[in-house]
C-alpha cells in the first residue's frame, strides 16, 4: 500500500465515521495497542467507530478496497489478545453502537447494539420491568436480566460477550453467553449484511449459525445487534463464605457438591496469595493466613434455600472447612462478591505486568489439578495466584512477570503452555472462556486433530475467503504468523511475525 | 428399498463415507421418527443407522460420554444407576444422533434448555470420512469455532454425529405435576412472562386440549418441600391472573412424569399431517386460536409449549397446498417459521421450511465446505445455490 492510498484510506473512513469517529494519532492509537493480554501488542493504523450497521459494512467495504485487515473490537477487555491489531490492520471499535434497540418483556427477548455495555443492557431491563410492571400491576413480571455476568460486565461489550462466549461468575447453574444469545446481525467481510434470526423466535430450523458465531472472536463477522435471551432474575441467595488450611481440601468441597448433585449459582475460589492481595487493596477482613478461600452462592425459592445451604456446610465442615459463615444480608453478600470481582482490579494495584490464564478441566480433577499448575509455577520459578470459577471446572492461574524482561516473559509462556498441555492431559480445554485469541494459537494443533483445524480454517474461508478479519487469531493463518515466543525487539515480548511471502504493509 | 446398514464402529463410518465418495452413492440416516422432515432421499442412496451405548459417565462430574447410536431409552437407562438423567423430552427409540440432527425437544426446555444447552463436545465424521472432535468433555469450552451448537438441528446435512458430551442431571427425589384449565388459549399469552419470572417458574409448561378444554400442564422438580412451597407461589400467581384455574395436582416419580409427557408426545407421531409453527412466544395463544379459525379449526389436533412460542399441528386430516398454504400464512403473519414434520405427499410438493431463515444462503455455503461432495442426506432442507454475495 502506498502512502497514497493509505492517505485515501483514512480520507474514505472519514467519509463514513467521521472526522470524530477516526483515530489515527500515535498517541491516541496507543490505548489501542493492547488488550488484557498485555504480552501481545501491535499499532494499528487507525481505529474507527461506526455507529450503525451500515457504516460498519461501509467501513468494511471500503478496508477491503484498499486491501487493508480489519480487526473488530468491543472495549479491549479481552484476555487473549483477539482484538490487537497487527500487520496495519484497522480496529473497527463498537463502542459506539450503544443503543439497546428494543425490550419486548413479554417474549423474552432484548435487541442491543454490539457495543451496548453488558450491565446497561440488564439496567435497562431493570427499567423496563418496572415501567411494565406500572401499567400491568393486576399481574406483574418479576426482574429479568440478560444472564451472563463476567466479572468485566461493567465494562465489556455484548458483541464482544458475544464474540468470546464470556462467561462468569453466575454461569455454573445460568449457563454461558451462547445459551443466551437467540440471534445476531453481523457484517461479512465482503460488507454483506447477514442476520441469524427472525423477530423473537426461540428455534430457526436448520444448523444453529447463531451458536457458531458466538465464540468465533471475531473472525468469521463483525457482530452489530444481539438478540438477548432475558430471563429471571434471581431475587433470593444465601452465599456461604468458606475458610480452608488447604487449597485442596477447598477443591475437594467444590468437587464432592457438584457430585452430591446440587447445582448451586457458582463457587469461586481464590487462594491464599491471591486472599492476601485482595485483603491488602480493600480490607475486607479476610483471614490473611487461610490457604483458600471458598464463596458458594445458591439461589431460588427463599423458604427453600436453607435446606440446600446445610447439606453445603455439612460437605465443607466434611472436607475441613476451618470456618464457615453464612449470609442472606443483601449487603454482605455484594461485598462479598466485589471482593471476588476486584481481585483483578487488586492484583493491578501491586503488578505491572501479569497475565490471567483460562483453562477447564473435568470439576471431579480439581483438587489435584491446583496442586499440579502451582508445582509447574514453581518448577519455572514463578508465582501463580490462582482465583477461578471452580464450580466449573475453569481455572484461571495469574501469572506475574517484570514486563521488560524478555527471557521472563517467555519463561512464563512457557509455564502457561505446561499447564495447558496438562489441562488437555486431564480431559480439560485450553479455554474455558477466554478465547484462543493469539495467546493461546499455538496450543491448536495439541488441542485438536489435523482434520478438526482443516475443518475450522475451511469454515474461516466460508465466511471469509481473503483471510481479512482478524487474520491471525484463533486458528494458525497462512498469511499472518502472530508470535508470541520470538519477541520482535528486548521491550516488546510479543508481536506479529509475517511469513516472507506477505511482509508487513506498515 | 435397499437394507439399512448398521454401523456399530467409528471406522465403519469413515470407511462407508469413503466408499461413498468413491461410487457416488449418496448416504442417508433420517432417523425413526423424523423421515418426513425435509426433501425425501434421492433414489439411489444407501441407507444407514447408528448402533452404541453409553461408553462413559462421569457420575461425580455430572456428564456422560456416550456413542450417538444409543437411544434415548438406554441412555436414561444407564444414567439412572447413578440417579441421574438426560433431561430432555425425546422417545426411548430414538438415537441421542437423531435427537442432535433434529433438534428434538419439549416441555422440558423450560427448565433445562435443548441439546445446544445439553451437549459439550461432539465426534462426527464430515462429508470427506474424517473423524472430527469439537468442544469436549468439560463443562466450559471455548476452543475453535462451537460446531457442536452448528450441528443442533443440521438435520444430519453437514456432518454424521457418532459420539457426543452431554450433560446430566439429578433425578428429583420428587415430581409435582399440576394442570390448570385455560379459558382460552389468548390467555396463556400474557401468563407465561409473570408465570416464568416468578418463584413459581416450572421446569416444564405444555399447552394442550382435551375433548373441548385447553389444559396447562406443568411441573415441579425437587424436594417435597421445595415442590410444596412453587406449588404456593404458583396459587398466588394464578389468583392474580384470569381465565386460569387449578384443576389437578399430583406428586410423582421422574418415571411416571416422563411417561406422561411421552405420552402426549406420542400422539403427536401417530398423526397423518403434522406441521411445526415457530412463532414469537407471547404469540402462541393468539396462533393457537387462529389455526381453531381456519377452515380445518375443527380437526386440528394442535399442541403447544407456550415459553418457546411453539405450535405441533397436525391429525387426522388430508394436508392439501391449500393447508400448506394456510399454514405457511399463519406462520408468516406471526412473522415466525413453519416445518413439515409428516406430509402427506411424501415430500415432494411442499417447501419443507418456509419462510425460509435469513441465513439460509450461508447454512448453504457451509454445507459446501463441510460436505464438498454432497453425499450426507443431500438434499433434505439444504438445496439450493450459493447466491455469491
Ligand atoms: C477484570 C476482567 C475480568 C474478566 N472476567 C471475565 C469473566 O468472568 N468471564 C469471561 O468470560 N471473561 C472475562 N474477562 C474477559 C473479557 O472481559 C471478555 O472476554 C469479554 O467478553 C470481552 O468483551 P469486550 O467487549 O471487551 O471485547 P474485546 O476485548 O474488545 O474483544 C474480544 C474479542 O471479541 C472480538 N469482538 C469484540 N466485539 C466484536 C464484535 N462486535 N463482533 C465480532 N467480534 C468482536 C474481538 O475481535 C476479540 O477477538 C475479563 C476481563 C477483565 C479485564
Amino acid at each position: 500500500m502506498t502512502l497514497a492510498t493509505r492517505d485515501e484510506l483514512l480520507d474514505d473512513l472519514r467519509g463514513i465515521v467521521g472526522p470524530a469517529g477516526l483515530l489515527t494519532s500515535p498517541d491516541e492509537l496507543l490505548v489501542y495497542e493492547c488488550d488484557g493480554f498485555s504480552v501481545a501488542r501491535g499499532t494499528p493504523r487507525a481505529v474507527a467507530f461506526p455507529t450503525t450497521t451500515e457504516q460498519v459494512a461501509a467501513c468494511v467495504k471500503t478496508l477491503r478496497k484498499h486491501g487493508v485487515g480489519i480487526v473488530p473490537r468491543g472495549s479491549g477487555t479481552g484476555l487473549a489478545g483477539g482484538c490487537v491489531a497487527f500487520d496495519g490492520q484497522v480496529i473497527l471499535c463498537t463502542s459506539r453502537m450503544t443503543k439497546i434497540e428494543s425490550i419486548d418483556l413479554a417474549d423474552r427477548v432484548a435487541v442491543a447494539q454490539a457495543g451496548a455495555l453488558n450491565v446497561t443492557l440488564s439496567e435497562a431491563v431493570a427499567a423496563e420491568v418496572a415501567r411494565w410492571n406500572q401499567n400491568h400491576a393486576e399481574l406483574p413480571v418479576g426482574p429479568m436480566h440478560f444472564s451472563p455476568d463476567p466479572s468485566s460486565q461493567r465494562a465489556s461489550t455484548v458483541g464482544g460477550n458475544a464474540a468470546t462466549n464470556a462467561g462468569g461468575i453466575n454461569t455454573l447453574k445460568h449457563g454461558v453467553t451462547s445459551n443466551h444469545v437467540l440471534g445476531v446481525e453481523f457484517v461479512l467481510p465482503d460488507g454483506e449484511i447477514v442476520r441469524t434470526r427472525t423477530a423473537a423466535l426461540y428455534e430457526s430450523p436448520g444448523p444453529d449459525l447463531t451458536g457458531l458465531l458466538c465464540g468465533s472472536e471475531g473472525t468469521l463477522g463483525i457482530l452489530t445487534k444481539v438478540w438477548c435471551r432475558l430471563t429471571p432474575k434471581p431475587e433470593h441467595f444465601r452465599t456461604v463464605y468458606t475458610v480452608y488450611t488447604l487449597t485442596f481440601d477447598a477443591c475437594k468441597s467444590v468437587s464432592d457438591v457438584i457430585a452430591a448433585g446440587i447445582l448451586p449459582t457458582s463457587m469461586e475460589v481464590m487462594d491464599g496469595r491471591m486472599i492476601r492481595v485482595v485483603e491488602d487493596a480493600f480490607h475486607y477482613g479476610f483471614p490473611t493466613d487461610a490457604a483458600a478461600l471458598l464463596l458458594i452462592e445458591i439461589d431460588g425459592v427463599d423458604s427453600i434455600l436453607d435446606e440446600q445451604l446445610e447439606r453445603i456446610m455439612a460437605i465443607c465442615r466434611a472436607n475441613g472447612a476451618r470456618d464457615i459463615k453464612h449470609c442472606s444480608d443483601p449487603k454482605r453478600r455484594t461485598e462479598l462478591w466485589s471482593a471476588r470481582k476486584r481481585a483483578f482490579g487488586a492484583i493491578g494495584r501491586l503488578h505491572t505486568a501479569y497475565f490471567t490464564q483460562d483453562a477447564c478441566i473435568p470439576r471431579s480433577r480439581l483438587p489435584e489439578a491446583v496442586e499440579r499448575i502451582v508445582a509447574i509455577g514453581a518448577e519455572h520459578g514463578l508465582k501463580i495466584n490462582n482465583v477461578f470459577h471452580a464450580g466449573d471446572g475453569n481455572v484461571h492461574p495469574i501469572f506475574f512477570f517484570d514486563e521488560s524482561n524478555a527471557q521472563e516473559v517467555q519463561r512464563t509462556l512457557e509455564a502457561a503452555e505446561r499447564v495447558l498441555q496438562y489441562c488437555i492431559d486431564i480431559g480439560g480445554t485450553i479455554t474455558g472462556e477466554h478465547g484462543v485469541g493469539v495467546e493461546k494459537l499455538a496450543m491448536m494443533p495439541r488441542m485438536f486433530n489435523p482434520a478438526t483445524i482443516d475443518t475450522f480454517q475451511k469454515l474461516k474461508a466460508t465466511f471469509d475467503p481473503d483471510a481479512v478479519l482478524n487474520d491471525g487469531k484463533l486458528i494458525p493463518s497462512k498469511t499472518l504468523r502472530i508470535e508470541l515466543h520470538r519477541p520482535v525487539s528486548p521491550n516488546v515480548p510479543g508481536g506479529a511475525l509475517c511469513p516472507p511471502h506477505h511482509p508487513p504493509t506498515t | 428399498m435397499p437394507p439399512t446398514v448398521t454401523i456399530h464402529e467409528p471406522a465403519d463410518l469413515f470407511a462407508l463415507i469413503q466408499a461413498a465418495q468413491r461410487s457416488r452413492v449418496p448416504l442417508c440416516h433420517y432417523g425413526v421418527a423424523h423421515t418426513g422432515l425435509g426433501h425425501r432421499p434421492p433414489e439411489r442412496h444407501t441407507a444407514f443407522q447408528l448402533a452404541g451405548e453409553v461408553m462413559e459417565h462421569y457420575e461425580r462430574d455430572f456428564t456422560a460420554r456416550v456413542h450417538a447410536g444409543a437411544t434415548i431409552g438406554a441412555i436414561q437407562k444407564a444414567l439412572s444407576a447413578a440417579s441421574q438423567f438426560l433431561p430432555i423430552d425425546a422417545d426411548d427409540d430414538l438415537t441421542l444422533g437423531e435427537v442432535i440432527d433434529h433438534n428434538v425437544y419439549g416441555p422440558l426446555r423450560v427448565g433445562y434448555g435443548t441439546m445446544r444447552d445439553l451437549l459439550l463436545g461432539l465426534h462426527y465424521a464430515d462429508g470427506l470420512g474424517r473423524d472430527i472432535h469439537v468442544g469436549g468433555r468439560v463443562v466450559k469450552n471455548v476452543a475453535g469455532y462451537d460446531v457442536t451448537k452448528l450441528l443442533v438441528g443440521a438435520m444430519g446435512e453437514l456432518g454424521v454425529v457418532h459420539e457426543a458430551f452431554v450433560r446430566t442431571y439429578a433425578i428429583p427425589s420428587e415430581v409435582l405435576g399440576v394442570t390448570l384449565e385455560v379459558d382460552g388459549a389468548a390467555s396463556v399469552d400474557g401468563f407465561v412472562t409473570p408465570l416464568l419470572t416468578s418463584p413459581a417458574k416450572p421446569v416444564w409448561l405444555h399447552l394442550t386440549e382435551e375433548d373441548g378444554t385447553l389444559r396447562l400442564g406443568l411441573a415441579y422438580y425437587g424436594s417435597s418441600l421445595a415442590n410444596t412451597a412453587q406449588f404456593e407461589a404458583l396459587k398466588s400467581v394464578i389468583g392474580q391472573a384470569s381465565g386460569m384455574k387449578i384443576v389437578a395436582s399430583r406428586a410423582m416419580t421422574l418415571a411416571e412424569d416422563a411417561a406422561e409427557r411421552a405420552t402426549r408426545r406420542g400422539r403427536r407421531r401417530q398423526a397423518r399431517t403434522l406441521v411445526k409453527i415457530i412463532v414469537p412466544p407471547a404469540s402462541t395463544g393468539e396462533a393457537w386460536e387462529a389455526l381453531r379459525q381456519s377452515a380445518w379449526g375443527s380437526q386440528l389436533r394442535i399442541d403447544a409449549l407456550p415459553a418457546h412460542g411453539v405450535l405441533w399441528v397436525g391429525g387426522d386430516i388430508t394436508a392439501d397446498s391449500a393447508f400448506n398454504q394456510a399454514v405457511t400464512d399463519m406462520a408468516r403473519r406471526f412473522d415466525g417459521v413453519r416445518v413439515w414434520h409428516t406430509r402427506p405427499d411424501a415430500g415432494s410438493e411442499f417447501e419443507p421450511i418456509a419462510p425460509l431463515p435469513p441465513d439460509w444462503a450461508m447454512l448453504l455455503a457451509i454445507k459446501k465446505t463441510m460436505d464438498p461432495h454432497g453425499l450426507l442426506n443431500p438434499g433434505r432442507t439444504l438445496v439450493g445455490e450459493v447466491v455469491p454475495t
